[in-house]
């Protein structure tokens, strides 16, 4: 047990002295997101009332894809020079390694939604009032949400030696389980719905921020340990 | 330490790369792998690396098979590969001391040392790897491989990109390495180089091993002329050495 923390720590370290020093993925990821938060800005510029729905939208959009972004570069940095081989040399289990870049992918979009969501706060001229707890609870599980399943398929497709594109396309189908949640949580915090909906469709389906908040949950642990126990498929060759 | 590797086969699709190899190899010995390209020596070291898993067979390090005792079957294990495995970012001695950590090393500063001082690495200690030739980066990564004293050392084309002095400083850390008891599997199509370090010679050819042999029963002048009609034309083992 104490070898799993040594190599998650290790692993863990290196990551962030090596983003520290590259500055390769946050730069990308804040230059990406604003961009996003921008054009959905001007998109709810006509109509003054639909901000608290863009600024929902324009957060998680910026979330995904910039947490992508992030992630996609997590195992490519160790396909360089074979420091992939390097990792699953150690002695330790493989699922270390996922815990370890799960933990790095997380803390990078942690840091990237610091940057941001003042931002779409600020622009989107949107307030939470006293719900600040719940608005960094729903944007943590979107988080680590986000980074399970990113992770995992970062390592995929660059094993596979597939670029691009194919992650993307995966990784959104399935998160979507998350997005239709999470979407309902910022909209309640942002004043948008009421606390609970009744009704059809997506949104009804969901039923109140404590049903989503649970939702969230419920993804978030189902696909952390999941995508852990599969990381080591995906790396077996 | 003893490597046993029994009836290991691998394909790559219709193409079998490794056709029912067996090896064995103790401590204090060192193997010259040679063969043509596409032979199978890179695929077989990935394997015995546990990189890759067999389609069919069993390895063992010291007793530890490489899928149920798997991580005392790494630790055993040094590897040398075409990719240096080091980080670009970090400096020389945050390199070594990642891959110590890795490995579950307890302070392991003095080890880095003795390490930096026997590749002649120590001025660079503070360098990021990024900005080291290609010779200073093999010798960091030969460092890398042998921190954690593995048993078994598997060194694929270790000596390429390296200079003269470079090759020689490795070439006397693989002796100091097995004269300690470690075993070694050097792969090189520089057989005169690979003779130099190992007592024991093997052929791969076609994913089986044409010859597997100790220098001393072999004509080491011919075999280092062209190894691999040496081993097609049977003449070492007509020689009744083997």
């Amino acid at each position: 047990m104490e070898s799993f923390w040594v190599a998650l720590k290790a692993i863990f370290v290196k990551d962030v002295i090596v983003e520290l020093r590259a500055r390769q993925v946050l730069p990308t990821m804040v230059v990406l997101g604003m961009l996003i938060v921008y054009i959905l800005r001007l998109v709810s510029e006509p109509a003054s009332g639909a901000a608290p729905l863009v600024g929902a939208a324009a957060l998680w959009v910026a979330f995904l894809f910039c947490g992508l972004l992030a992630q996609e570069r997590s195992f490519a940095a160790e396909q360089h020079q074979g420091c992939m081989d390097g990792l699953l040399l150690a002695p330790c289990d493989p699922g270390t390694i996922y815990l370890a870049k799960l933990c790095v992918n997380v803390v990078v979009l942690c840091v990237f939604e610091v940057i941001i969501v003042p931002v779409v706060l600020i622009v989107f001229r949107l307030s939470v009032g006293a719900r600040w707890p719940d608005l960094l609870a729903v944007l943590l599980l979107g988080n680590i949400g986000i980074s399970s399943v990113g992770t995992l398929f970062s390592a995929a497709v660059q094993l596979a030696r597939t670029r691009g594109s194919l992650l993307s396309i995966i990784v959104l189908v399935i998160l979507m389980p998350l997005m239709v949640p999470a979407t309902f949580a910022l909209l309640v915090l942002f004043g948008a719905l009421p606390e609970e909906v009744g009704g059809s469709g997506s949104l009804a389906f969901v039923g109140s921020f404590k049903a989503a908040a649970g939702y969230m949950l419920a993804f978030d642990a189902v696909f952390v340990v999941a995508c852990w126990l599969l990381f080591a498929v995906v790396v077996e060759e | 330490m003893t490597l046993c590797v029994r009836s290991v086969s691998k394909r790559f699709a219709a193409r079998r790369v490794l056709n029912n190899i067996d090896l064995d190899l103790d401590g204090g010995q060192a193997l010259c792998l040679c063969g043509a390209n596409g032979a199978g020596k890179s695929t077989l070291l990935r394997v015995i690396a546990g990189l890759l898993r067999p389609d069919n067979g069993s390895l063992a390090l010291d007793g530890y098979d490489v899928r149920k005792d798997c991580e005392r079957y790494k630790r055993r294990l040094g590897v040398i590969s075409h990719a240096s495995m080091i980080y670009a970012e970090l400096t020389v001695r945050e390199n070594l001391a990642f891959a110590a950590a890795l490995h579950g090393m307890r302070k392991p500063a003095a080890r880095v040392e003795e390490l930096l001082n026997d590749t002649a690495l120590a001025a660079f200690r503070h360098d990021r790897a990024g900005i080291l030739s290609r010779g200073l980066l093999q010798r960091l990564a030969i460092a890398r491989a042998l921190l954690h004293r593995p048993g078994l050392l598997l060194a694929d084309e270790p000596f390429t990109g390296l200079d003269n002095e470079a090759t020689a400083l490795l070439v006397s850390l693989f002796r100091r390495f097995v004269d300690d008891g470690g075993a070694i599997v050097i792969v090189t199509h520089d057989v005169r180089l690979g003779l130099e370090c190992c007592q024991r010679v093997a052929v791969l050819d076609a994913g089986r091993f044409r010859l597997d042999a100790m220098k001393t029963d072999i004509d080491c002048d011919r075999f280092a002329q062209d190894y691999l009609s040496y081993a097609r034309n049977d003449s070492w083992n007509r020689s009744g050495s083997h």
